[in-house]
């Protein structure tokens, strides 16, 4: 739970000092996103950001903000369609990538007539299910284990608003409250306004709603917390002004 | 003689980019955006490493065959500190943008045609490593590069760092070098007469420029230091932008 108190800042290809690695006899270290291994045993830094260890699981990654989405297995995302072919869709998760392929099967008790039909330009929650470097992604709209979409499936209206992959991450973090700092969410529900989110790691926050002001007005809470770089303060201070020209 | 300025950059400047620089030193300023890794055409793509691609634009023209020239070194050094092996048929696009350049006081600009002069090149390189710092793009290590002019002086010959245009002009040999973080030299481009033993000393000056260390905590020593006074410190300048960039990016954490 707690992570280490030092968080040094690396550069790519920085030495990391023995003593930053955390080790354990049981479990082995893992290594997450910003880390590469060069093999016998040095674990090199490849992107600029803050070093975060967590002795407790016995894994470390480096901490940085960026744009450009690379996709993962198990990440939600949300993809867009681009066309329909014989058995899978086309989906678009960033622009300027290769096109994610959706089975048109995969989707909660889906069967050859009783499918969705998905018009081009309509919005998908879904999980990556492969992705590798040599291959263009794959996404699902249901759980292969249990048979269930668990909220995955079609967004239907509402709108969507790109945001940083990092502030995606807080947004998606399980206490976003306190370890996320981010409280925009909540300060709006608070104030009665009625909507719902979708949130994508690749950058993509849905939102729906009625009221098309209340849609916007959310969107635009999202994305000057993340371009303005607002601390809680800074976002009650926020919602209270849009709520006020809600009104 | 132009006064030389410490360096300054900007990261972040352009928001649709991927990643972007603003940087400016000893006159030249120029910006750079990184746009990947992202689909590449199919006459690039490479089966198992993401293609480099850099594109110089000049502050006024198009660019020919200069450019050209320029764009071809900075594809070859900047692909072997990039991880290309992690992106196969991808493409990872540079653009750099010349916004300024520093004025020769002895020269009628508007009778000479402008091209780019090769002491802008480390400028090139440091904005598009700052970019691609910036866009989270994985690299091998870091690099830092200086010019170094051979300039005739009182009938001896002077090693300038930074040559301003008149010292290009009047130079007998000018010499760009670049080194990655782990002090491996990574580009060295020569344009002139020059001896061996010139380029020796040439690639000492250099590498004291590039290669200094941080300063650590007991950084006294270094300040009243005289013997490092021949340039600015290019890692100690690259490391602190950083700082500032990652400290305002996590200042919720």
């Amino acid at each position: 739970m707690t992570t280490t108190t030092s968080r040094p800042l690396v550069l790519p290809g920085d030495p990391i000092s023995p003593d930053l690695i955390p080790s354990s006899s049981s479990k082995p270290l893992r290594l997450g996103p910003g880390l590469r291994h060069v093999p016998p045993s040095d674990i090199v830094p490849v992107v600029a950001g803050q070093l975060i260890t967590n002795h407790q699981k016995n894994s470390m990654w480096v901490e940085y903000n960026n744009n450009r989405y690379l996709p993962t297995p198990g990440d939600l995302i949300i993809a867009q369609i681009l066309r329909s072919g014989p058995d899978l869709y086309y989906t678009l998760l960033s622009p300027h990538t290769p096109p994610a392929t959706l089975p048109h099967l995969s989707f909660e008790s889906a069967t050859k007539k009783t499918r969705p039909q998905l018009a081009p330009g309509a919005l998908v929650y879904a999980r990556v299910v492969l992705a590798n470097k040599h291959m263009d992604p794959e996404i699902e709209c249901v759980s292969q284990s249990t048979g269930k979409s668990d909220g995955l499936g079609e967004l239907k209206g509402g709108m969507v608003f790109e945001v940083s992959l990092q502030f995606a991450r807080r947004l998606l973090m399980a206490k976003s409250r306190e370890e996320g700092k981010v409280e925009v969410l909540e300060l709006l529900g608070g104030e009665g306004l009625a909507f719902e989110i979708a949130v994508g790691r690749n950058g993509r926050v849905w939102v729906g709603g009625e009221d098309v002001r209340v849609v916007v007005a959310v969107g635009r809470a999202l994305r000057e917390t993340d371009e303005g770089g607002l601390g809680v303060e800074g976002q009650r201070r926020l919602v209270r002004g849009l709520v006020r020209g809600l009104k | 003689m132009t006064v030389t300025t410490a360096p300054e950059a900007a990261l972040g400047v352009l928001p649709r980019a991927d990643g972007s620089a603003k940087y400016s030193h000893a006159g030249y300023t120029v910006t750079a955006s990184v746009n990947g890794p992202i689909e590449a055409q199919r006459r690039d793509e490479h089966p198992y490493e993401a293609h480099v691609d850099v594109i110089v634009r000049p502050a006024a023209g198009v660019g020919g065959t200069r450019e050209r020239h320029l764009e071809s070194i900075l594809q070859s050094s900047l692909t072997q500190i990039i991880l290309v092996k992690n992106f196969p048929r991808s493409l990872i696009q540079i653009v750099l943008q010349v916004e300024d350049t520093p004025e020769n006081d002895y020269v009628n600009t508007k009778l000479v045609q402008a091209s780019l002069s090769f002491a802008i090149m480390p400028a090139l390189f440091q904005t598009a490593v700052l970019a691609l710092l910036s866009a989270g793009v994985p690299m091998r290590a870091t690099a830092t590069a200086t010019a170094v002019a051979i300039v005739p002086q009182d009938g001896t010959k002077k090693s300038v760092v930074d040559p301003s245009p008149r010292d290009v002009e009047i130079a007998q040999s000018v010499h760009v070098l670049a080194f990655t973080s782990h002090d491996e030299l990574l580009l060295a481009e020569s344009e002139g007469d020059f001896t061996v033993k010139e380029w020796d000393d040439v690639y000492e000056t250099a590498k004291d420029v590039c290669c200094r260390p941080v300063p650590t905590k007991e950084g006294m020593e270094m300040v009243l230091d005289d013997e490092h006074t021949n340039g600015p410190d290019l890692r100690h300048f690259l490391r602190s932008t950083m700082e500032n960039k990652v400290a305002s990016d996590l200042h919720w954490k």
